[in-house]
């Protein structure tokens, strides 16, 4: 093998410059994309169980409309499709922002991610026995009360190892984002290879800002779920 | 003559062509205990959720302090006033104690937070619990954590007091310190219709113990009276096995 490794050039410029600009892109995509479903997974999957058929109708007509189309369809509709429907002069200053690939993926990502958010939500609000329901209503709670202080948070503690799963799967789904012109970090990594033919260099860099970031995502979680820890919860059936 | 707290004016409900209360009546006086027993299956749970509106039912109506739970437009109010005892307690599990008994008088009420444990942590006197405030129900023994559910319902200052089998998931040596506090809350002029097969407790305080079976009403009868000569065949069978048992 005659591949001459060159490991130094990653911290020379450009390259460093651009590998930092990569992997924050990568990072505040990821992070801006799932908080966003996350709000509105919650929104959906609260229509799913709610007593109102039209709501329900809404909601699963939600989550089958965007968790079956494919993330990388969705986005190509959002970056060509959407912007169609817009009235003219919205669609004029929408197409004169800067980052309108970034933005485009924010909202594709955001709601691909919040139709499966939102089944997790729904699974485990089914989980929660009836009685907490009635304890709630029972004491003069309105419906949205009872949603808001307990039913959800304790919907929230029993779906936490989805949630870590769901954001590390966001995380990984921001790679697509370079098909339509986002330089996260793995399409920095094909400029870098373009550029300098050092390809695996730069995808050992990629590789590692993944798994690192992955590692830490999974230390936070650990981390608030056992914050979040209900002391002595035991499930019962029924 | 002052008109019963508790109207139940010929109920009835069925779950998709099954009928689980069919025609019941009863009327519970302010200050009452009333006993409701009978087979599983026969409707009591069901009955106790018409009263506070959780359950719809099709005919006849319950009418709570002159408010008719039909055609009430406002049930959070109606059930403020209705204190609800479960099963299987149903504290929230996620909150401390305090935060159970104080979070309806807060979010519903309307009271400040230091108003409402003031007043939780009365009631969680009350029950014998105060030293357990802090702590997570899942922590709590199951006697403690239904008499912490009591205090939950009491924090409201209910009129009424419904009990669904408040014991029937507790350890025998658990079950006494329970009855001891809704003893205790009968004797001090509390309303309450009590879904329960402690005939102990029943013969304690009850004024009165209906027997139902099958979605009806089938016998209602003064205490002393239900347990010396049970009217009906059914009831006197009932009481048998439940009697056997202990
Ligand atoms: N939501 C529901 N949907 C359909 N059927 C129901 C529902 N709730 C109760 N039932 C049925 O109604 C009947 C009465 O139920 P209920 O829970 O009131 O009985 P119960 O007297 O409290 O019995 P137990 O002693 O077992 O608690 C039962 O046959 C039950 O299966
Ligand atoms: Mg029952």
């Amino acid at each position: 093998m005659n591949y001459q490794f060159n490991w130094a050039m990653l911290i020379t410029e450009p390259y460093f410059g651009w590998i930092a600009d990569g992997v924050l892109t990568t990072l505040h995509l990821a992070l801006i994309a799932w908080c966003i479903a996350f709000v509105l997974g919650v929104a959906v999957g609260s229509c799913r169980v709610s007593g109102s058929a039209v709501l329900r109708l809404f909601g699963g007509a939600y989550v089958e409309l965007f968790r079956n189309i494919p993330l990388l369809v969705q986005l190509f509709l959002w970056l060509y499709v959407a912007p169609q429907l817009l009235p003219a002069d919205t669609r004029l200053w929408w197409n004169r922002l800067d980052s309108v690939p970034y933005w485009t993926a924010v909202i594709g990502i955001s709601f691909y991610t919040s139709s499966r958010i939102a089944e997790q939500i729904r699974a485990a609000m089914n989980a929660i026995p009836q009685g907490q329901f009635r304890a709630a209503l029972s004491t003069g709670l309105t419906p949205v009360q009872m949603y808001r202080h307990v039913i959800l948070p304790y919907a929230i503690r029993i779906m936490l190892p989805a949630i870590t799963s769901e954001f590390l799967t966001v995380f990984k789904n921001t790679a697509l984002a370079l098909t339509i012109g986002v330089l996260e970090i793995t399409a920095t990594t094909r400029k870098i290879e373009a550029w300098s033919f050092k390809g695996i260099e730069a995808y050992t860099v990629a590789s590692l800002t993944y798994l690192a970031t992955t590692v830490a995502v999974i230390g936070v979680m650990t981390w608030l779920e056992r914050r979040l820890y209900i002391p002595g919860l035991i499930r019962r059936g029924g | 003559m002052t008109a019963p707290i508790i109207q139940i004016q010929d109920l009835g409900l069925a779950f998709d062509g099954f009928t689980a209360l069919d025609g019941v009546s009863l009327d519970v006086m302010a200050g009452q205990c009333i006993v409701v027993c009978g087979p599983s299956g026969s409707g009591k749970s069901t009955l106790l959720r018409c009263v506070n509106g959780l359950e719809r039912f099709q005919r006849g109506d319950v009418v709570v302090d002159g408010t008719s739970v039909r055609d009430c437009r406002d049930l959070p109010r109606l059930r403020r006033g209705i204190g609800m005892v479960f099963q299987h307690f149903e504290l929230y599990p996620h909150m401390t104690v305090l935060e159970n008994v104080t979070l309806a008088p807060i979010k519903a009420k309307g009271l400040s937070k230091a108003e409402a444990e003031r007043v939780a942590l009365h009631y969680l006197d009350q029950v014998g619990i105060a030293d357990q405030a802090g702590k997570h129900p899942g922590r709590l023994s199951g006697g403690q954590q239904q008499r912490a559910a009591i205090a939950r319902a009491l924090a409201l200052e209910p009129k009424v007091m419904l009990f669904d089998e408040p014991t029937s998931a507790l350890d025998p040596e658990m079950i006494s310190e329970v009855l001891r506090v809704m003893l205790d809350l009968a004797r001090s002029g509390m309303t309450m219709l009590v879904v329960t097969h402690e005939m102990g407790f029943a013969r304690e305080v009850a004024d009165r113990i209906v027997f139902m079976d099958r979605g009806s009403i089938v016998e209602t009868a003064g205490t002393a009276q239900f347990f010396s000569a049970s009217q009906t065949e059914r009831a006197r069978e009932f009481l048998h096995k439940v009697l056997a048992k202990i």
